[in-house]
Order: structure tokens, then C-alpha cells, then sequence
């Protein structure tokens, strides 16, 4: 909370009659919502500040001649301002009519109908007449300009938002404005598709019904829409949402208004479309079971009892360590917490979320809010950049950026087009790179390599400068799983509990036939892990597996025991996003019948084990308690928390690196086929010197070849930010079973086809 | 007569554009005195003084504009704005084409007078031939020493970069002409904060007119005083009228200001035979029109204003008893819907549906409901908009359309007027 400010920086005016006092430089338009009066406004948006275009925010001040426009007008001390009366009502009538002139009147099948701010400010301060005697202009209706949007050129009111928007907040600046005068539209720079990662929000900031989500178009009325504000789980973020249903179905995602901790009222396409799946025809519906080689549907008691019986006989024999539980990372707070809880109860302590290449979730006790993100005057990103793996929170990086933060980027990484950025080689040069007048530094981790998030906490640490971190995981509650206890070595709330062994560890139990039953809770490590045909080998050689799922994924393949799943939007709960922030996650729709929730599963389980259940009540006081919990103790880059595997990877070619992509992920993407459309092609980034070296041009197609398999036809791209000896893939799964290749090998260049070279016209 | 030589010294006697020629005449000697003998404030003290007000439109007195600049170490930046496409305005490429010296040297000393050492000129894409004979210019006032590194010895560094506009009217608006300057899209800019503070790369600078800069020179050489001693009590000095429309001898005229606008159409060569006056736009396409019973008065910011319209650049356009004022206004307001950058409401939508019922009237088609409606329009949209090109698309239709009702009325369609 910021402090109230001190009498010198209050100024005292009247709007309409009513005396206030605002802090100075409070823009005309911010202050009259405190006396409870509306300004109409189209291009003004809080979150992109004054434009000046669409003349609509008219307001008189005594003293001058002429309207003035409430949006660019800061208040000053004794200010009369009236924001209605003759002068202003027939300025903003005026300007209403004249964006009426060419607006088409296809409110009946306009998406933005009941909800555009057109109909309502027309409706409020508009003329009800016109004297419009010609046809209205002709304009395209329906502009494919990407992916996602559809672009109606004749109801846009040019109010600039979203190109201001892909300016001043995405930094993409692929929105412009082409032509001039009446005949201006929105298109992108170059003429190709819009696209990047936050390209719905221009839907949401579109006053009026000119750019609309393709998935959204024609689809409902905004009054026919059930809406339920919860908490997006794609990322780490965990960004507040409004889903809208209709029918049962969810058909749109929007932001949420004033949420400034967390999404900043933004975001992603990644969580605003990824809801695709679950209609999905390939959702699993019913529990099934491997039966000679096949799956066949059984009941839930069954698969209940057949689990239990698995579990019970290994510790009825006394070998709690030959039973394990996964996953966490996709649960909420209270199925997380019951997982570990029933585990521990019966011994087991074989648990862990970290199935993937993420490490650690906590940054322990040097974390910072989001807030304090965009006030760092440096940032430094170790890993894999928070564009892909939290993109809301990369807004957050950009607007400091913008505000002249420093970024510092160790390894190469990605960053938007317009963004300064300095690339360094290792973290002490990162150290030295921080200009000396810097006294807040944000320190991002991808949470993979331990060693490096140490080296650099250490490296910036000084006295009298705040160090914040950051662990931009992929996983929506990472961060909640680890405070429920879905480690091996800590239970709830960060307590010290017994060592058990990690995922990693497990694997290579299993493959040595020490592990009996195992069970994986919304997780595919087939997929995630370093060495996805490893740990299908691990997964392989469990005698009873279980996995919880929404699609038959790679790691589903292997079960014994496949039990459906709800989705994120069919359970409430809560989640721990990766700054601390408790979530609540509240149920849009219910599942679909024969789906239960994880934690009706873990209820399941626990009853046919026998096993006494807390009842809601305790579980809710456990789980806030532990989710407030400080992770005292824990520190950034913890050795607790790194793996035992060796990191691969020595000796000839290419050290292989599978960069991270923001619609890459579970089976959650990979079943909706709109985010699959969002996907780059699968590409492979060579540095300037080997592809020199090389003969590689960029546009060629390569294959890529290791000792075991090969990834094929991949797009090359020549990076200046990567180091010679090192290839980086976007777009594909390297490290999964279906293509052999380790996510950390050495490879080799094969079959470099050569792009023809256009020829001239 | 009362046409007077000053800037328009020489021009059709001597080969101005000749450095050598240029320096008989005392050229950059002014240039010279101010770098070696005064100092930055003593150069705008004159100009403040002189009461020179700016020759682009506006009229904003001069040194106030350059004394609006912070103190401090930015950079800061002086524009000369010859982007010259005002309907009815000629004077700047003429000073350009023929005086490129005394042009740069009025350049020279502006940014003297506010600490500048980088100054841009923003030339009219379509002044190809006036680009040419400045650059020109330019190098050689380099080579002479007079611009550049070191300038006579002094320690002073003053560049000077010519940048060519790309064919917009919008670009002669400052804040346009700022934006495309940086290779943005030329779109005025959302005022505050303002050039002084923020302008050309965000830093301190001023836009000034060509004539304005260069009067700078004539206005050193014989000190403030001998400006403002002519002129009227707000109006000083000279100032290049560009007359044209219905008048015998269409040209540039320089006058001290407050001439009478009768005197102006005389030393234009009056009306041709047997015509009567009915209108005179004073000030460029952007100003209403004034009639018979202003042609007492003068010529000058204030006297215009009073009048309903305004002195602009100093276009003067005549019309007499033979003019289509329908014809007249679709033209204008074609043109600034034509120009107009689309980025305000009020004249994006208004320009355009302007020129839409105007081009029916034009061809006969009009609406009596129309006429109410320009009627309403015109007095309502003015002052709404964000920079002066769509509060310039009314002036001129308002007042032809208050004062000749019968030219409109009569392009209404007959059937739906009685109807």
C-alpha cells in the first residue's frame, strides 16, 4: 500500500458542484470517478493513458474558451470543472454523431452489442437523430488479421488502443495505422499476421465490435453469458479471469478489470484460448484399465479398489519407498495437500510435483510481488525467458523496461523487437553490467539449473541494494505444491519431513524394479522431462501405474490405470502463483459426467485404503495456513531441491537446447486445436558462426541427428544472440519418446536442403 | 505604393543564390557579429524587442516561443518548418528558391538565439527545385566555414540537416512535421507537453516559419527598433502577403503589416474590369472569409481576428462577383478532408462528410435538410478537435454559407425543397 500523500501534493478543485482534493498530476478523467460521475471515453484507457483522439471526454473549465478533453487535463488547484451542462452536452453530442456517420448500424449481429461503449455513450449523450442523407462508407467487414482476430474495418472509431497497446504494453508494435484521413484503418506494419503472445487483449480494449476473437465470433449475446471470475492455471502467474459460459459451454475468457497485483488487467493467448479442450471429443471420460495390452473402461469403485489393493501391498509388506505419487503442479492447493497428506499417512514419501525440468517453485524468502517487478531498475533473466514461460509477467518486465529498467539477459533468450537488452555470458558479467546507481534488481530463474541461480543471487547480492526473485515456472501451482508438501523432502508449510526420493530418483528405482506402484497426478514427464524416452522406460517398468488425465498423453499410454480428470475450469480451489500470491480458482462449469475432480480421486483412493479423511473444514485451515506459510529456510537455487541425475551431454556436434514456448505444453494444448494454429513452425536457431561454418542459410531445412533418433525437417534461423557450438529448437519435443533426442544432446547437421532463391519479377 | 524591399531585396535583379553575390550584400555579417560579439539571450532580447510574431500561421510572438525553453544541458533543437502547402501560400519556396542564404542565415541566427547547435529544415516534398538550390546553399555556407565545426573561430559547432517531407499538408502542423522528422507517421501530437519541453527526439525545441527566420537578419542588421517601428500596436513590422484569386497582378507583395485590405487589392492591381468584390479569405484555406465592409481595415493579426477571421500566413485570396462559393468551399474542405491525418473524430468523420454533401451540391443535389445541417455542423465541430487542420475545414464554409445563402439554396434539389 502506498502511504497517503503528503497535503503538498493535494490539489483542491470542484467537478460538477462537488469539492475534491486529488493528488496532483491526477489526470480530469481518473478524478471525476471519485465523485462518482462517468467521463465517456474511447481512446482513454487507464492502462494506456491519454490519446487525445476521440474527442468524446469533453469537459467546460471556467476560464477558458473553449471545451477542453478530460483525458489530457490534469487537475489543477481551484479548478471548476463540469463535465455536463448545454456547452458539454452539445461538444460530445457532436462528436458521438460524427463517429456515427460511417459506423455501421449491425448492432444485431455485432459481437460487441450490449457491451460496446458505441451503444451505450450514443444511448447516454447521443443526439437520437441523425441527418446522415448519404451511404455510410464501404469498408472490409471481416479482415482476417491474424490467427485470432478478426478485424471489422467499418466499425472501427480509430481509437488507437490496440496499436497502443502492441506499442506501449506487448512492445511488439505490429498494430498500425495505415492510410489517412476517413480512409485510415488498422493493419499490421508488414502486412503479415498478427501475431504474438497477448493478442486477444485488443479484443477486450476494442470500445466497439472491430476486432473480435475468431473463437468468440457470432457465438452468443454478452447478456447469455453465465460469468465466473477465477484464476487462470496455464502458467505461474495465475492472472484473475472471467470465464463466460454459455450452455455448459465455456466460449470466451476475459480479463479482469482492477486487477493490478497480478495480471495487471492483461492476458496471454495462451490462457485466454487455451479452452478448446474441453469440449474436446478426446477427453476421457470413463476409468480405464490396461488389460492385455488394452484399454477397457471399468467403473470407479473398481478402479478405486484396484489401486488401494496395489498400494496396500506394498506397504503391507513393509515398503512404503516402493510406492511413489506425483505431480502437484496442475492441482490445486487442497488436492495437492490431501495427495501429500494421504501419502504420508500411509509412509509414503516418494513425492515430488517435479516431473518436468523445473526444479524449484519457491524462491524463498527474497521473492517480490509482481508490483515490485515493474519497479526494479535491473533485471536480470537466468534460463529460459518469462516471455514464454509467464508471459503476463513479461508484460511486467516490459513496462520496467520501458520505465528504463536495464534487462540483462544471461544466455540467449528471447526478447520483444523494440526492447533494449544487454546479453551477457555469465552472471558475473551480468553483476557488472547493472548500472552502479541501481539499487532494486529483479532476478529471474526458470527454476532448472540450481548451480546457476545460486552463482547469480550471489553475484548481485551487495549491502544496501534489494535483491528480488522470481521462479517464472510453466506450471500453474508449482509454488502451491511445494507449500502443500509435494516434495520429498518437505511436508506441509516447508517443514522438514523424512527424505523420500524425487522423480528422478524414483525412475531409476523403477528401471532397477524397486518401485511397485506409482501414481501421476495431471503431469506427462513423458513429454516434460530432459529425457522423456527415459522416463518412458522408468514409467515402463512400473508394475501399476496410475495416471490422472484429461487426454490419453504419452505418459496416459503407459498406465495401468488412466482416471479422468477435471479440468481447471470444472474444480474451485485455490493455487499459489509464483510471487505468493494466494489464488482462488472457483469452478466455471461442472466436468463432464464419469470425470471427478483430483481430489475426489484422492478422496476415492483414501476411502477404499480406508484411510480417515480431515474434513473440509481442516483442509481449508491446513491449506491457507500453509500457502501463507513463508518459505523461511528455503534459499534460490536450494541444493535441497536439485536432482540426482547428471546433467548429459559431452563430446561432438552441437549442444542441443529445446527452448520453451508459451503454446507448447500438456495435453491441454495439444487437444485444442486453436492453440495448435498458434504454434511457429518447428525451427532450429543456429548461431552466426556455425552457420557460416555450416553452409546453413536461413530458410533452409535441415534434419537434426543425435546418437539415438533423429528430428526432421526443421526450419533453420540464423540468432546473433546465440554462442557458436549451440542450436536451439522452438516448436518441438525434442527430449520425448517420439523422437529419441535427449533435450540436452550433442547433434549433428544432416540433409541441408537449400531455400530456392526467389526469382526477381 | 506602400511595397517594400526587405526579404525580397534583389530577387528578380540578382542571382541571390550565389554565395559570393549573397556577400556583397552584407551577407552572414549578421551571422558573424552574433557568434563573435553577442551573446545567445542578447540575440533573442532582439527578437523580443523587434515584436516579430511567427509568419507560419499562428502569429505567436517569436522570441516569447524560443524563451519558453527550459535551462539545462538537453540538446535542444531549432525546425526550420518550410513545409509551405497552406492554400493560397507562395512566399516560403520563393524565399527558398531565391534568397536560400538569407533563409539559412535567419536559420543560423535562431539557433544562436537559443543555444542550439543542430538545426533541421523540414522542406516540402514537392520543392524540388527549392531542395536543390538550398542544399546548394548549405554547402556552400559550409565551406565558407559558416556552418559546421568552429564556426569563425569561436568554439560554436552548429549543423544544419535538410529533411524532405513526403507529400502530407498535416506535416506543416509542428508536432506533425516533429513526428515525421523522427520517421513517424506524420500525426500531430497530443499537446502538452509541447515542443519547448518536449519536441524534436523529446528535447527542447522551436518550429519556426521560413519568413519568420529569415526577418531575424534585416532585424540584427538594423536592431529591433527599425522593426517595430512599423507595423501596428500589436502588429509589427513586414510581411510577405501572397495575394492572388480575382486580382489583375497575382503575386508576393511585402508590406508592413496594417496596410488596409483595399490597399492590398490595389497593389495587387485591383479587381479586373467591371467586377465587384464579394469576398476576400485573408489568411489562407484555413480562415473565413471577409467582405466590403472590412476593406478599411488593417491588415494585421488583430484586426483579422476582430473581423471573424484571421491573418494566417498571409494568403489573400480575392473573389469577385463571378465566384461559385459552392464550388469555392467543396474544393476546401476536399482538400482538408483529403489532408486530414484521421486521427480525431471530429475531423476524420466531419471532413469527409463535408465534402460528401458539398459534392452533391456541387452537382445540384443538394437537401434543404443539408444546409441546416452544414449550418450546424460548421458552428459546432470548431475548437473540438486535436490540432488546427480540422478547426480549419469550417471557417471558410461557415462564412460563405451565412453570407451567400442563395448560392446553396439554389443547388437544392427543386421536388424535395418544395416537398
Amino acid at each position: 500500500m502506498s502511504s497517503a500523500p503528503a497535503t503538498s501534493d493535494l490539489v483542491s478543485l470542484t467537478i460538477d458542484g462537488v469539492p475534491l482534493q486529488v493528488r496532483k498530476g491526477t489526470l480530469l478523467v481518473e478524478a471525476t470517478k471519485m465523485v462518482k460521475q462517468e467521463i465517456p471515453v474511447y481512446c482513454y484507457h487507464t492502462k494506456l493513458g491519454p490519446a487525445g483522439l476521440c474527442r468524446v471526454c469533453l469537459v467546460e473549465i471556467e476560464g477558458m474558451p473553449k471545451l477542453q478533453i478530460g483525458c489530457n487535463t490534469p487537475v489543477a488547484e481551484g479548478m471548476v470543472v463540469r463535465t455536463q451542462g448545454d456547452s458539454v452536452d452539445k461538444g460530445r453530442a457532436m462528436v458521438l454523431e460524427l463517429l456515427l456517420v460511417n459506423h455501421p448500424l449491425d448492432c444485431p449481429i455485432c459481437d460487441k452489442g450490449g457491451e460496446c461503449d458505441l451503444q451505450d455513450f450514443s444511448m447516454a449523450y447521443g443526439r437520437g437523430t441523425s441527418d446522415l442523407a448519404d451511404p455510410k462508407s464501404s469498408k472490409p467487414k471481416a479482415v482476417d488479421l491474424g490467427p485470432t482476430i478478426v478485424l471489422d474495418e467499418e466499425r472501427c472509431v480509430v481509437c488507437q488502443r490496440c496499436v497502443r497497446f502492441d506499442d506501449l504494453i506487448a512492445g511488439e508494435r505490429q498494430l498500425v495505422l495505415k492510410d489517412r484521413g476517413h480512409r485510415n484503418m488498422i493493419a499490421t506494419a508488414t502486412g503479415d499476421p498478427y501475431h504474438h503472445h497477448f493478442t486477444g487483449n485488443v479484443t477486450e480494449l476494442c470500445p466497439v465490435g472491430a476486432l473480435t476473437s475468431k473463437t468468440y465470433r457470432f457465438k452468443s449475446r454478452p447478456w447469455d453469458l453465465k460469468r465466473t471470475e477465477t484464476s487462470c492455471t496455464q502458467c505461474s502467474v495465475g492472472c484473475r479471469m472471467n470465464v463466460d459460459v454459455r450452455q455448459g459451454k465455456v466460449l470466451r475468457t476475459m480479463s479482469v478489470e482492477g486487477d493490478d497485483a497480478v495480471s495487471d488487467w492483461w492476458l496471454c493467448d495462451r490462457g485466454r484460448y487455451n479452452v478448446g479442450y474441453i469440449d474436446a471429443p478426446e477427453r476421457i471420460k470413463q476409468p480405464l484399465l490396461r488389460r492385455d495390452g488394452a484399454f477397457v473402461q471399468i467403473g470407479w469403485d473398481d478402479a478405486f479398489a484396484l489401486w488401494a489393493k496395489a498400494i496396500r501391498s506394498a506397504i503391507d509388506a513393509g515398503a512404503p519407498e516402493r510406492v511413489a505419487a506425483f505431480g502437484g503442479g496442475r492441482l490445486t492447493n487442497e488436492e495437492a495437500y490431501l495427495l501429500a497428506r494421504t501419502m504420508r499417512t500411509l509412509g509414503v514419501k516418494n513425492l515430488d510435483w517435479r516431473t518436468g525440468r523445473q526444479r524449484q517453485a519457491t524462491p524463498g524468502t527474497s521473492g517480490g510481488t509482481l508490483l515490485d517487478l515493474e519497479r526494479a531498475g535491473a533485471i536480470v533473466t537466468i534460463g529460459e525467458s518469462s516471455a514464454e514461460l509467464a508471459p503476463v509477467m513479461d508484460l511486467r518486465v516490459r513496462k520496467a523496461v520501458r520505465h528504463g529498467a536495464r534487462l540483462i539477459r544471461v544466455a540467449s533468450q528471447e526478447a520483444p523487437p523494440s526492447m533494449a537488452f544487454a546479453d551477457v555470458a555469465d552472471v558475473a558479467s551480468a553483476a557488472a553490467a547493472i548500472p552502479a546507481n541501481v539499487t532494486r534488481i529483479a532476478l529471474l530463474w526458470d527454476g532448472v539449473d540450481s548451480a546457476l541461480a545460486r552463482a547469480a543471487f550471489s553475484a548481485l547480492e551487495r549491502e544496501g541494494r534489494t535483491l528480488l526473485t522470481y521462479i517464472t515456472g510453466e506450471q500453474g501451482n508449482a509454488r502451491g505444491a511445494e507449500a502443500m508438501g509435494m516434495l520429498p523432502f518437505a511436508g506441509t508449510a516447508y517443514h522438514v519431513a523424512d527424505s523420500g526420493r524425487d522423480f528422478e530418483a524414483v525412475c531409476l528405482d523403477a528401471l532397477a524394479g524397486k518401485i511397485e506402484t506409482m501414481a501421476i497426478f495431471g503431469a506427462n514427464p513423458v513429454r516434460q522431462a530432459a529425457d522423456g524416452a527415459r522416463v518412458r522406460d522408468a514409467l515402463q517398468a512400473v508394475p501399476f501405474l496410475v495416471v490422472t488425465e484429461l487426454f490419453m498423453t504419452e505418459t496416459a499410454q503407459l498406465a495401468s490405470l488412466v482416471l479422468p480428470a477435471a479440468g481447471a475450469f470444472e474444480k474451485s480451489g485455490s493455487i499459489v502463483n509464483l510471487a505468493g500470491d494466494v489464488l482462488p480458482t472457483a469452478a466455471a462449469l461442472a466436468p463432464p459426467e464419469g470425470v471427478l475432480s483430483d481430489f475426489e480421486i484422492v478422496v476415492g483412493l483414501a476411502r477404499a485404503l480406508e484411510i480417515e479423511l480431515p474434513d473440509t473444514e481442516e483442509i481449508e485451515r491446513a491449506t491457507i495456513a500453509a500457502a501463507a506459510a513463508l518459505p523461511v529456510g528455503i534459499a534460490f537455487g536450494d541444493e535441497r531441491f536439485v536432482g540426482t541425475a547428471k546433467k548429459a551431454s559431452s563430446g561432438e556436434g552441437l549442444q542441443l537446447h529445446v527452448l520453451h514456448h508459451a503454446f507448447f505444453g500438456g495435453g491441454t494444448m495439444a487437444n485444442d486445436e486453436r492453440i495448435v494454429a498458434l504454434r511457429p513452425q518447428p525451427t532450429a536457431a543456429f548461431a552466426t558462426a556455425d552457420a557460416e561454418r555450416l553452409g546453413i542459410r536461413a530458410g533452409d531445412r535441415i534434419d537434426l541427428v543425435a546418437s539415438a533418433g533423429k528430428i526432421g525437417d526443421l526450419l533453420a534461423e540464423i540468432r546473433d544472440t546465440l554462442r557458436p557450438g549451440n542450436v536451439a529448437l522452438v516448436g518441438v519435443h525434442a527430449g520425448s519418446a517420439e523422437n529419441g533426442i535427449a533435450a540436452d544432446a550433442r547433434v549433428r547437421v544432416k540433409n541441408i536442403r537449400h531455400l530456392d532463391v526467389p526469382v526477381e519479377a | 505604393m506602400p511595397v517594400v524591399k526587405v526579404l525580397t531585396e534583389g530577387i528578380g535583379e540578382l542571382d541571390l543564390t550565389d554565395i559570393a553575390v549573397y556577400r556583397q550584400r552584407d551577407g552572414y555579417r549578421q551571422w558573424e557579429r552574433a557568434v563573435r560579439e553577442l551573446k545567445s539571450s542578447e540575440v533573442l532580447d532582439i527578437a523580443e524587442r523587434s515584436g516579430l510574431r511567427g509568419r507560419g500561421g499562428a502569429g505567436f510572438p517569436t522570441g516569447k516561443k524560443w524563451s519558453f525553453l527550459p535551462a539545462g544541458d538537453k540538446p535542444r533543437y531549432l525546425v526550420c518548418n518550410c513545409d509551405e502547402a497552406e492554400p493560397g501560400t507562395f512566399k516560403d519556396h520563393m524565399l527558398l528558391e531565391n534568397v536560400p542564404h538569407l533563409v539559412l542565415e535567419g536559420i543560423l541566427l535562431g539557433s544562436y538565439g537559443i543555444g542550439s547547435h543542430h538545426a533541421f529544415i523540414y522542406i516540402r516534398g514537392e520543392f524540388k527545385r527549392g531542395y536543390e538550390i538550398f542544399s546548394r546553399a548549405l554547402e556552400a555556407a559550409r565551406a565558407a566555414g559558416f556552418v559546421g565545426k568552429n564556426i569563425f573561430g569561436t568554439g560554436y559547432d552548429l549543423e544544419v540537416t535538410i529533411h524532405r517531407g513526403a507529400g502530407a499538408y498535416i506535416c506543416g502542423e509542428e508536432t506533425a512535421l516533429l513526428n515525421s522528422l523522427e520517421g513517424k507517421r506524420g500525426e500531430p501530437r497530443l499537446k502538452p507537453p509541447f515542443p519547448a519541453i518536449a519536441g524534436l527526439y523529446g528535447m527542447p525545441t522551436v518550429v519556426n516559419n521560413v519568413e519568420t527566420l529569415a526577418y531575424l537578419v534585416p532585424i540584427l542588421r538594423n536592431g529591433p527598433e527599425w522593426f517595430s517601428a512599423v507595423g501596428t500596436e500589436r502588429s509589427k513590422g513586414y510581411k510577405i502577403i501572397s495575394i492572388s484569386g480575382h486580382v489583375r497582378k497575382p503575386g508576393n507583395y511585402e508590406v508592413a503589416l496594417g496596410t488596409t485590405v483595399r490597399e492590398l487589392i490595389e497593389i495587387a492591381g485591383g479587381l479586373r474590369e467591371g467586377r465587384t468584390l464579394r469576398a476576400v479569405q485573408p489568411g489562407g484555406g484555413s480562415s473565413a472569409c471577409i467582405f466590403e465592409e472590412h476593406l478599411d481595415l488593417p491588415y494585421d493579426y488583430e484586426n483579422m481576428s476582430k473581423a471573424g477571421s484571421m491573418l494566417g500566413s498571409g494568403a489573400f485570396v480575392v473573389f469577385d462577383d463571378t465566384t461559385d462559393f459552392v464550388k469555392c468551399a467543396f474544393n476546401l474542405v476536399r482538400f482538408f478532408a483529403h489532408e486530414s491525418c484521421g486521427q480525431c473524430t471530429p475531423c476524420r468523420e466531419g471532413g469527409h462528410w463535408l465534402e460528401t454533401v458539398l459534392h452533391r451540391f456541387v452537382e445540384g443535389r443538394g437537401l434543404a435538410s443539408d444546409l441546416t445541417m452544414m449550418r450546424r455542423v460548421s458552428s459546432t465541430v470548431t475548437g473540438l478537435n486535436l490540432c488546427a487542420l480540422g478547426d480549419s475545414i469550417e471557417p471558410f464554409l461557415k462564412s460563405v454559407l451565412q453570407r451567400f445563402p442563395e448560392q446553396f439554396e439554389a443547388r437544392v434539389l427543386r421536388e424535395v425543397a418544395s416537398a
